[in-house]
């Protein structure tokens, strides 16, 4: 059975969030960016801003020469993902596939399965846009279609407003008329060979065989050759909003790149993470990390965790390196995210005589602590490294 | 006109496009979305296109449809929902436009039995409204239209002379027991087309809000006896052409009640057509 696969785009996320706290920003020109940042970059920047000429990842002092005259907020990390997991949260009400960006506004959803209680994907789809737009005051642009890939390049197609519906079996003809540009995963080296042969459609470039194709493109002809058909098994990624990953973020009040801050708040991010896992029997055995930096610019170090733990202690060692991996730059730090992947129950198999170890002693301290917290409340005790700079908050 | 024998109706289904169909047994196992179109064709001989309505229609898709039918099939197509549900007051003749090139493929095929003009239910009869619907319906002009009400204030016989004079036609819906709604009635504004709609009498799901609720409903033996006899009465002798479409989509209900319309309306008593064997009336 084919698959029905919705798209969600919020156009210019960041900007819409804005707007919806201070209104008189709608229908203008705004660019997102640090603005007292050096080398700042634009983050996000609305329609009309673009239609100026400003791009995402603009150095911000050129996009300040195409017009002076656009305001410039700086960015709110937070705030993005807040609404993101508002979105989310409605959206879990109709499949529990969802594939979803970092806070930019893009969902998919797998419905093929929903159909039988909710009605036509299509319907699904009209629903959560009127949803989105009553409870959240944000207008999503939506798409069906057989695979992420058609149902992208459709809100490509009409993107910042409205709605397209790939039907089943449709997917050739409507990518077709299309620029090649269009397609996700032809990147410029691919491109800018294809217009070397003078194709810049779809059409035309499906003129080429299999074989054809791996003349210039090697390795990558399949996959070329597929996605001008339309062709994407790729799944919606299955995801369970309470057993797949757990995340905690952290902003600065002032910027910072102070090695002792970030350690702080790294310490604070994984008791927090580390709390909910022992609450629920898990543990994590992956762990990401995504800096921002105050530029706008983002790093992200992901590592595993062998064995996969729950201990905060144990966490933090392999988290510190992976704080050393991202942190790359200079520049300061604006907002910290960090990501416990791939959770799983723990090992119930135990030893029968435990020898007390480092790590045992460990686990005491934390089930103590936990106690401690549940009693008189999270405050009430304190891990030394989280006091390193009484700025840093719980 | 006063003989239903020289009346040519088109019975079927809103919609075709349902996987749930494939549980029920109307379509075969395994059918892929693309090929029911193809299915469906070998027993109606009409269908609603319910997409219209969410998407202003795109001709090139509207043209492959037309490739995928035979010459005697038609589609009623719904008007877009900017222009019935979200009307921008500046945009929407603009957007008429759009639905008119939308549809030219159609009208050009000689495929289209009109259009479905579904108005929501908070349309009432007022004078905003009133004046709105005949902007729209002087900006479709030209155009074969069936305008189906959702509210009750519209039961009205100036109404009725109204879309008389302009040959509209008026549907007639069956729907359930409810304050508000439009009720049952049998009436031919339009002597070149009658059109009924049948969404199920499922007044605890009408306004549930989810369609699967909302639709799902088996007419019963007697309910569709009672309609045939009005549809043939009625209806037939008004007009030339009749459509009629059953909309509790929900677990194949509209395709067997439709075919059992179609039985009744043969006069083949309580043998019923087989699924997935041509019927055409």
């Amino acid at each position: 059975m084919e698959r029905a696969v919705i798209h969600l785009n919020i156009a210019d996320f960041a900007v819409a969030v804005e707007a919806n706290l201070a209104p008189t920003l709608k229908g203008r020109p705004l660019i997102i960016a640090p603005e007292g940042a050096p080398r700042a970059v634009v983050y996000d920047m609305s329609d009309e801003a673009y239609k100026e000429g400003v791009r995402k990842g603009m150095p911000l002092s050129r996009a300040k020469r195409l017009n002076q005259k656009i305001p410039i907020l700086a960015p709110s990390f937070n705030r993005y993902e807040q609404a993101m997991k508002a979105l989310l949260k409605e959206t879990f009400a109709f499949t529990p596939l969802i594939e979803y960006g970092q806070a930019d506004g893009h969902i998919f959803m797998d419905v093929t399965a929903s159909k039988r209680l909710f009605g036509p994907s299509v319907d699904m789809a009209f629903r959560l846009k009127k949803i989105f737009k009553k409870a959240f005051n944000l207008d999503p642009i939506w798409s069906v279609a057989t695979s992420k890939l058609v149902a992208k390049v459709a809100t490509r197609l009409v993107k910042p407003l409205g709605e397209y519906i790939v039907a089943p079996g449709d997917e050739e003809a409507f990518l077709g008329p299309l620029p090649l540009s269009l397609i996700p995963g032809l990147e410029k080296p691919e491109l800018k060979r294809l217009k070397e042969f003078n194709l810049f459609f779809v059409s035309e470039a499906r003129t080429l065989t299999l074989e054809q194709l791996k003349i210039p493109f090697l390795q990558k002809a399949p996959l070329i050759y597929d996605r001008i058909r339309g062709i994407d098994p790729a799944p919606v990624r299955a995801f369970s909003e309470t057993a797949s990953t757990l995340s905690a973020d952290h902003e600065f009040s002032d910027d910072t790149n102070t090695a002792g801050s970030l350690r702080s708040a790294l310490y604070l991010m994984i008791e927090q993470i580390c709390r909910v896992l022992r609450t629920r029997n898990l543990h994590g055995a992956g762990t990401k990390l995504i800096l921002s930096y105050s530029d706008g610019v983002q790093n992200t170090s992901t590592s595993r965790l062998s064995p996969s733990t729950s201990n905060d202690m144990a966490m933090f060692k392999a988290s510190a390196l992976l704080l050393d991996k991202a942190w790359t730059r200079r520049v300061r730090i604006r907002h910290m995210r960090l990501i416990c992947e791939k959770l799983c129950p723990p090992m119930v198999q135990t030893e029968l005589f435990t020898p007390e170890t480092r790590e045992t002693k460990q686990a005491c301290l934390i089930e103590a602590m936990d106690k401690i917290r549940k009693r008189f409340g999270k405050h009430a005790i304190r891990a030394g490294l989280t006091l390193t700079e009484n700025r840093i908050g719980s | 006109m006063a003989d239903s024998t020289a009346c040519r109706l088109y019975i079927g289904t809103s919609g075709y496009s349902y996987g749930e169909w494939i549980d029920s047994g109307f379509y075969p196992d395994g059918t892929h979305s693309s090929n029911m179109l193809d299915c469906y064709i070998k027993t109606f001989h009409t269908t609603e296109l319910n997409y219209t309505w969410y998407q202003m229609p795109k001709a090139p898709a509207m043209e492959r449809m037309c490739e995928k039918v035979p010459a005697h099939f038609k589609f009623a197509a719904k008007l877009t929902r900017t222009l019935t549900h979200e009307v921008k007051k500046n945009l929407w003749q603009k957007e008429v436009l759009a639905f008119r090139q939308g549809m030219e493929p159609l009208i050009r095929a000689k495929k289209l039995l009109c259009i479905l003009i579904q108005l929501p239910p908070y349309f009432e009869r007022s004078v905003d409204f009133r004046n709105y619907l005949a902007a729209l319906l002087d900006e479709l002009s030209g155009l074969h239209l069936a305008v189906e009400f959702r509210h009750d204030s519209w039961v009205n016989d100036k109404v009725f002379s109204e879309l008389q004079r302009r040959k509209i036609t008026l549907v007639n819906v069956d729907e359930p027991d409810l304050p508000g709604l439009f009720p049952r009635l049998c009436v031919v504004t339009n002597p070149d087309l009658f059109y009924v709609r049948f969404h199920g009498r499922n007044a605890k799901g009408w306004r549930s809000g989810s369609m699967q609720k909302q639709f799902d409903y088996d007419y019963r033996d007697e309910e569709l006896k009672i309609w045939a006899a009005r549809i043939e009465n009625e209806l037939m002798p008004e007009a030339a052409t009749g459509g009629i479409f059953f909309n509790n989509h929900v677990r194949g209900q509209a395709p067997k009640n439709a075919l059992r319309l179609i039985d009744l309306l043969l006069r083949k008593g309580n043998k019923k057509t087989p699924w997935n064997e041509p019927s055409s009336i």
